[in-house]
């Protein structure tokens, strides 16, 4: 079993294009799985880009086990992987074991190595007929998991997941779901899909750029549905 | 997405990238500079022979590859045909089917992390000049992965325009598409710095 990752948020500020996203933020995470919620342009995929370290902030520092996330990469790749919404903002190769091969070389893996880590994976989940398939040749769902799976052959300590599953169908979304219950890594995950966060660790509700509720998921998200479903009756809240 | 690498196995799959290439250099050197119509021509029917061992299917996917060959090649017939150089003309078609075939036939057996890897090697020399090695092999990755993104996305934009205006889009679409491609290349800047990046860091810790 992995022990939980120590992620935070230290007084952090970011601008964007002359607006605040956000403005001394101060976060701490311990848990092993982190919901993260919010409404659209909250701030959740910036949280994630800062915790992955892929955008630097202008004040404060995000830190993962201590290590300056964005200027420190060496121990990034070691210790987080992102996964995003879409898989072709993602998906460098175009097949799926070289897609799966590069971040073991980027982490230093001579290319053999990188190859038979990448079949490892493909095995682990039982798609090792998947590593001569050209990403053409597969369905989103399929892409995603290629994603899921490029993510985790790097043994991340922490994955962080910025609504991977939205756009899937439901039987996609409960397999994908359950793949990932399975994962040992920590995880921070920003969904819309309010069940799959149902029985994380700690769910945190974001608004504008700060926390509007920080806690249990049951308490946290039955508020948020109770909030989404009002503001849907209202009229002109877009 | 574009795969240039072929799904059908053939004994050509399991050769080096190193040894294809070289290959391949000296054989499209022999070719180009070959004056014997009769000897570009054999070179020809050797690449198709060699098409053919790896299997009728490989054959015909080779063939469909080098469709966009037979505009090269219309041009060149009508341009000796102009000039009633037909013997000239057979020539230099010959050296393209023979140069180009082969190429092909190289790109449709070889995995692009080979071919970036080796292209890797070949730049090495670059890293004395301080541009960092992978670059030329990683470009080359990154072109192959979204020359095609775009052309589905031109494709799908034309079509929202078709649903909406019954006029031809034409160059209308070209300010869209260069603003979406600015997207995707923020995108993949970010996958790519989420992987380590250009110059992977992982040599500094273990
Ligand atoms: N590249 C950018 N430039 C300027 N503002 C941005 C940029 N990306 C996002 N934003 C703004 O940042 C805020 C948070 O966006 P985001 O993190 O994408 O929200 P969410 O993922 O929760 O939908 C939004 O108000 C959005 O408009
Ligand atoms: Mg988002």
């Amino acid at each position: 079993m992995v022990n939980p990752v120590h992620t935070s948020f230290e007084d952090v500020t970011l601008t964007l294009d002359g607006r605040r996203i956000f403005d001394g933020f101060d976060l701490e995470l311990r848990e092993r799985r982190v919901g993260l919620v919010g409404r659209n342009g909250s701030g959740k995929s910036m949280l994630a880009r800062l915790a992955a370290g892929l955008v630097a902030p202008d004040h404060g520092k995000v830190r993962i086990e201590g290590a300056d996330i964005f200027r420190d990469r060496a121990e990034a790749i070691r210790l987080v992987g992102i996964l995003f919404q879409n898989p072709d903002h993602q998906i460098i190769f175009p097949t799926v074991e070289e897609e799966l091969a590069f971040g073991l070389t980027q982490q230093g893996l001579g290319r053999r190595a990188a190859r038979a880590g990448a079949t490892e994976t493909l095995a682990a989940f039982g798609k090792a007929d998947w590593a001569e398939r050209p990403i053409a040749t597969l369905s989103q769902g399929q892409r995603h998991l290629v994603c899921l799976m490029a993510v985790l052959a790097m043994a991340p300590r922490l994955v962080i997941l910025d609504e991977p599953f939205a756009g899937l169908d439901a039987p996609t979304i409960a397999q994908l779901t359950r793949r990932l219950g399975a994962v040992e890594q920590n995880l921070l995950h920003a969904s819309h899909d309010l069940a799959a966060l149902a029985d994380y660790d700690r769910v945190i509700w974001i608004e504008a750029g700060r926390i509007l509720r920080d806690g249990d998921p049951g308490a946290v998200l039955a508020e948020y549905a109770e909030r989404m479903a009002r503001a849907g009756a209202d009229e002109c809240s877009l | 997405m574009l795969s240039l690498t072929s799904p059908i196995r053939t004994p050509y799959h399991a050769l080096r990238a190193s040894t294809k290439l070289l290959a391949l250099c000296v054989f499209t050197l022999a070719v180009t500079l070959s004056g014997d119509p009769r000897a570009v021509w054999g070179a020809a029917a050797l690449v198709a022979g060699l098409y053919l061992a790896g299997g009728l299917r490989f054959a015909a996917a080779g063939l469909r590859m080098l469709r966009p060959l037979v505009f090269f090649v219309a041009i060149v017939a009508l341009w000796h045909g102009i000039l009633g150089e037909w013997a000239e003309g057979a020539l230099v078609i010959g050296k393209l089917a023979a140069a180009f075939g082969l190429a092909n036939l190289v790109t449709m057996t070889t995995r692009l992390d080979d071919m970036i890897a080796l292209v890797e090697r070949v730049a090495a020399p670059l890293a004395r000049l301080g541009i960092e090695p992978r670059l030329p092999a990683l470009s080359l990755a990154l072109v192959m992965r979204f020359v095609p993104v775009q052309l589905q996305r031109a494709a799908a934009l034309g079509e929202a325009w078709r649903a909406r205006s019954r006029r031809r889009p034409g160059w209308r679409l070209v300010t869209p598409l260069a603003l979406l491609a600015i997207d995707d290349a923020e995108h993949v800047s970010d996958a790519l710095r989420a992987r380590g990046g250009v110059r992977p860091p992982a040599s500094s810790k273990g």
